[in-house]
């Protein structure tokens, strides 16, 4: 007997396919690096939200931690890029267990704004004490590279940071489909009850939050070498609002929804870039349609997608796939 | 098994329980009765963890449990059923009684990301032991359905294989016939009657008298926080003070109507 391939796994090879071919094809190099290392951090991010229920506002603090580890690890300390690169998602995510018992005390709205604050005490810390770059910044982080081969150019980076970005989505889906993933989806759904079930509760969510906070280190990582500079200015508060748009239009609770709603996301703001630049238009029009497009895309989402692009798309899909299979010859 | 010595809790100035005391031995199934706001469902807070006594002490198997947290005491083998909806949403009828084998399971986070083997057989076996419960209880056909806006019976039964799936030593089951229908009434009160014969300690609140008296060997009469009757059915329904205690507020109810 043949085993027949689920249709989904086409459509996880076509995106992977894209992926390969797209660094190829595509001129602004720097913008699908941007995208690809969003990607990362929104998948770590709808794991937080969606499947643990806990929100974030202040994700920028983890890719802070990442990019400074490798900014402070390669200029100050002389360690080997590949050493920091392996080491920041660690750091990042011990930074999450070290705020994470007493921030995660907080709920709802409350921890939103505690993990914003975190984020706004991170940025001053950088731009305060010299060893994290004060007002400067750190600048001259070496280049990626192995031994002696040594990257060149944005290619082998956004190539990189895909590879990461295929291992955060693969590690999510195993987390998602394991006893602990189990744990924390339930106690999101009911605290008590986890909790009577055997879930260790407040150590899972700590957990799932280190989780989240090492994706966003490694995207910080990867980040730091591709610019190849640090500041406190690296990680404005937007961008971590941006994430969380990011994670709601691509759809909570979905191992892909990360990567949807960062490509889309993105593309959407690349495109108004490009418009807001045209000749004649005054220099405050990017930035008001970019916060006018926040707007009006979580609001079209949360009307007409409220579970967010890839739930939607999925529920369709299997609509679809079921009214053929009834549609078959028995 | 479980020993509840003079265990006081208060909301505000109000006393949940006070000064409970209570005797249940290994195997035995005891009901507790009450009317609403007696502090029954304090009293299986306090005894799974999700609330701490002002004073007094929880001992099961002469263990003291009651600074335990709930997931520890779960371990411990207490497996509850709540009152309320307390499915896990978002996760198949499957997922959640998987969940409900985590207290005798053990894969963490690091075993979930690189997948071993023994990982693997665990899973299998949590699946294998989750899908026996749901067939108990009559849920297996839904299995893989979402544990979403599922109807009040059962979810009851839902919660019932997930509290089986721990594999309870001493089972806590907080009003579990509500929202049932006659037959699965019956269904239920065979399946209790067959965890008791199977060595498992049970706790049952009801409120459905009728069910309690004929499955309980011995029944505890809560009221206003205080124990004021405990013994065979029979001598506890005849017990003035507990007609006193039901009469009243069924007084009061009627009155509200």
């Amino acid at each position: 007997m043949i085993r027949r391939i689920p249709p989904k796994a086409y459509l996880t090879a076509l995106a992977g396919a894209a992926a390969l071919v797209a660094p190829l094809v595509m001129n602004d190099l720097t913008f699908l690096m941007r995208m690809v290392l969003a990607a990362i951090v929104v998948t770590g991010l709808s794991l937080l939200m969606g499947y643990a229920g806990q929100a974030s506002l202040g994700h920028g603090a983890f890719v802070a931690a990442g990019a400074l580890t490798v900014a402070l690890g390669t200029t100050r300390m002389g360690l080997p890029p590949l050493a920091v690169l392996l080491a920041a998602p660690f750091v990042a995510g011990a930074f999450a267990l070290v705020v994470g018992p007493p921030l995660l005390r907080l709920r709802g709205h409350y921890l939103a704004f505690g993990t914003l604050a975190l984020l706004l005490i991170v940025q001053t810390a950088m731009s305060a004490f010299d060893a994290l770059g004060g007002a400067f910044g750190i600048s001259g982080i070496p280049p990626f590279g192995v031994g002696n081969s040594i990257f060149v150019g944005q290619l082998p980076y956004v190539y990189l940071a895909l590879g990461c970005l295929g291992l955060v989505l693969v590690l999510t889906h195993r987390i998602v489909h394991s006893r602990f993933g189990r744990g924390v989806r339930a106690f999101a759904g009911s605290e008590t009850a986890a909790g009577s079930a055997g879930v260790p509760v407040m150590r899972s969510k700590v957990a799932i939050f280190a989780i989240s906070g090492m994706y966003a280190g490694l995207a910080g990582a990867l980040s730091a070498f591709f610019t190849p500079y640090v500041s406190s200015d690296s990680f404005p508060a937007v961008e971590s609002f941006t994430y969380v748009i990011m994670a709601v239009v691509g759809g909570l609770g979905t191992v892909w929804g990360g990567v949807a709603g960062a490509v889309l996301v993105s593309t959407l703001l690349q495109v108004l870039n490009t418009v807001s630049s045209q000749p004649g238009l005054p220099p405050t029009t990017g930035p008001i349609m970019q916060y006018a497009t926040y707007g009006a895309l979580l609001v079209l989402a949360l009307l007409f997608m409220p579970r967010g692009v890839v739930p939607t798309l999925d529920g369709a899909f299997d609509r679809l796939a079921a009214r053929r299979r009834a549609g078959e010859p028995a | 098994m479980l020993t509840i010595d003079r265990v006081s809790r208060r909301f505000g100035g109000v006393y949940a329980n006070q000064d409970v005391t209570l005797e249940v031995a290994e195997g035995e199934l005891r009901g507790i009765i009450g009317p609403n706001g007696a502090g029954k469902s304090t009293l299986f807070n306090l005894i799974a963890g999700h609330a701490r006594p002002d004073s007094g002490a929880i001992r099961l198997k002469g263990r003291r449990i009651d600074r335990l947290p709930a997931h520890v005491r779960a371990r411990l083998g207490i497996g509850i059923v709540f009152q309320g909806a307390r499915t896990f949403a978002g996760m198949s009828l499957l997922e959640n009684v998987m969940v409900g084998a985590h207290s005798r399971t053990r894969a963490g986070l690091v075993a979930a990301a690189v997948r071993p083997p023994s990982q693997r057989r665990e899973e299998r076996r949590i699946k294998s032991t989750a899908e026996e419960c749901l067939e108990r209880v009559g849920l297996l056909e839904w299995a893989s359905r979402p544990a979403d806006g599922l109807p009040l019976g059962q979810q009851r039964r839902l919660q019932v294989a997930r509290a089986l799936a721990g594999e309870p030593r001493l089972l806590l089951l907080d009003e579990p016939a509500s929202g049932l229908r006659a037959r699965e009434r019956q269904d239920l009160a065979q399946l209790i009657r067959d965890l008791a014969r199977s060595g498992v300690t049970v706790l049952l609140v009801e409120h459905d008298v009728g069910m309690v008296t004929s499955l309980s060997e011995r029944i505890t009469v809560l009221d206003l926080g205080r124990v004021i009757a405990d013994g065979t059915p029979a001598e506890v329904t005849s017990d003035p003070a507990v007609v006193k205690a039901y009469l009243g507020t069924g007084a009061d109810h009627a009155a509200h109507r």
